[in-house]
């Protein structure tokens, strides 16, 4: 069986899509292939994917309530190739928005709905996630950790010969715990679809979000956008004026 | 200010532009969102990426009424549509509030009247049912007061829509 993972986020690196798109794949067995969906120029290399495969996974971020519009181009042109070449294989989406409430995806979700309806594909359900671009940090957190804990043990072996330093294990762990707990709604349904994939079935959609109450959520979102504002000078460029057009 | 965004071939310009005070004819000449934030972290309601939608949340931000005119598409808009709205996002702030008991940005430019969508080409009831809660969902994320869609079966006499 063969699984090909799409990532439709614009951005180059460090997306939220990616994440989710690796988190996704150690659910799902066989041959997989992952495919990066920015440009025009990807959709052949994308399409000539699509011939032998069983389930293509997509992964995107929701703008405007919606499908981003380099994905709908691609669409267009899949539903045609699939049609050409009598493809039928399963569709299934991971579809994440940066506001807390992962039911925000619900209009994008009836669109790949429809899609599969038009291009004669299988619907095989979805996952709709709120908080995406802070569950994107909490790997990014975690990696941080990791560094964390290896430079500990550098410093606790050439300090006292100590190769195992409880505090920075124990430091450590309590990070690592903190972080799941925030990920376990998406690990969880991730984990469903992924079984859904292997056996070929429709997992239906669902959708969760970081687990953390929305007021402290709101507050985090502020902070973070003030912090970026900050350092790339929009603060102290009318940050919240109403800017008039510069005929 | 009335403000039309429509994707129809260029032909039709003359014949709508005197039904609204500005006109976005979206033909696809543009790039893609990055999604990159810049627009409101980096150069406040303005896309770094100097094409015709550099400014175009400016010119949405300040519409009473908005108006698009698109081809269905999956009950989404046309990609060249889309294209314009997602690029449009600097109408609000990176700030968050609850709106509709759902969390969503502040607003950029306050509060509007009507988000108006005529939507033409083949379409079925269930990508119909799409396309209004879509418009619902728009109107409420960019702080319309009242969304309404409009089905057509020919494009020819839109104007009258408007």
């Amino acid at each position: 069986m063969k699984t090909v993972f799409i990532n439709c986020s614009p951005k180059k690196r460090f997306c939220a899509s990616a994440y989710f798109l690796m988190l996704q794949r150690l659910f799902v067995g066989g041959k997989k292939v992952t495919e990066k969906l920015r440009t025009p120029a990807d959709h052949a290399r994308i399409l000539g994917q699509l011939k032998d495969t069983q389930a293509i996974v997509f992964g995107l971020p929701l703008y405007v309530d919606g499908i981003p519009s380099h994905v709908l181009r691609f669409m267009e042109e899949m539903e045609v190739f699939c049609k050409e070449n009598d493809l039928h294989p399963s569709v299934y989406c991971i579809a994440n928005n940066g506001f807390i409430e992962g039911k925000q995806n619900e209009p994008l979700m009836q669109s790949f709905e429809h899609f599969c309806t038009r291009a004669g594909l299988t619907w095989g359900g979805g996952v709709g996630i709120g908080g995406g671009v802070m569950l994107n940090v909490t790997r990014i957190l975690f990696i941080v950790d990791i560094g964390l804990l290896l430079l500990n043990t550098v410093l606790s072996v050439v300090n006292t010969g100590n190769i195992f330093p409880k505090s920075a294990w124990v430091s450590f762990g309590e990070n690592a715990a903190l972080l799941l707990y925030f990920n376990l709604g998406v690990l969880f349904y991730l984990a469903r679809m992924g079984g859904a994939i292997r056996k070929n079935t429709c997992s239906g959609k669902k959708y969760t979000r970081i687990l953390i109450p929305s007021f402290i959520f709101i507050v985090f979102a502020d902070i973070f956008f003030i912090i970026i504002s900050f350092f790339e000078g929009g603060l102290f460029r009318g940050w919240l004026a109403k800017k008039k057009i510069e005929e | 200010m009335k403000v039309l965004i429509h994707d129809l071939d260029r032909a039709y310009d003359d014949r709508l532009a005197p039904k609204c005070d500005r006109m976005i004819a979206a033909d696809g000449k543009y790039a893609p969102c990055q999604g990159c934030f810049g627009c409101w972290t980096k150069h406040p309601a303005e896309c770094f990426m100097k094409d015709t939608l550099q400014q175009v949340c400016r010119l949405i931000g300040q519409a009473d009424e908005l108006v698009i005119i698109t081809r269905n598409l999956y009950g989404e808009y046309s990609p060249a549509i889309k294209n314009v709205l997602d690029r449009s996002i600097g109408t609000s702030t990176p700030f968050s509030t609850y709106r509709g008991k759902q969390m969503h940005h502040t607003l950029r430019y306050g509060k509007h009247a009507l988000w108006k969508v005529i939507v033409y080409g083949e379409i079925t009831e269930a990508e119909k049912d799409t396309f209004r809660y879509r418009a619902e969902r728009n109107a409420v994320n960019d702080g319309f007061e009242r969304a309404e869609v409009v089905f057509v079966s020919d494009i020819s006499g839109s104007e009258a829509l408007i």
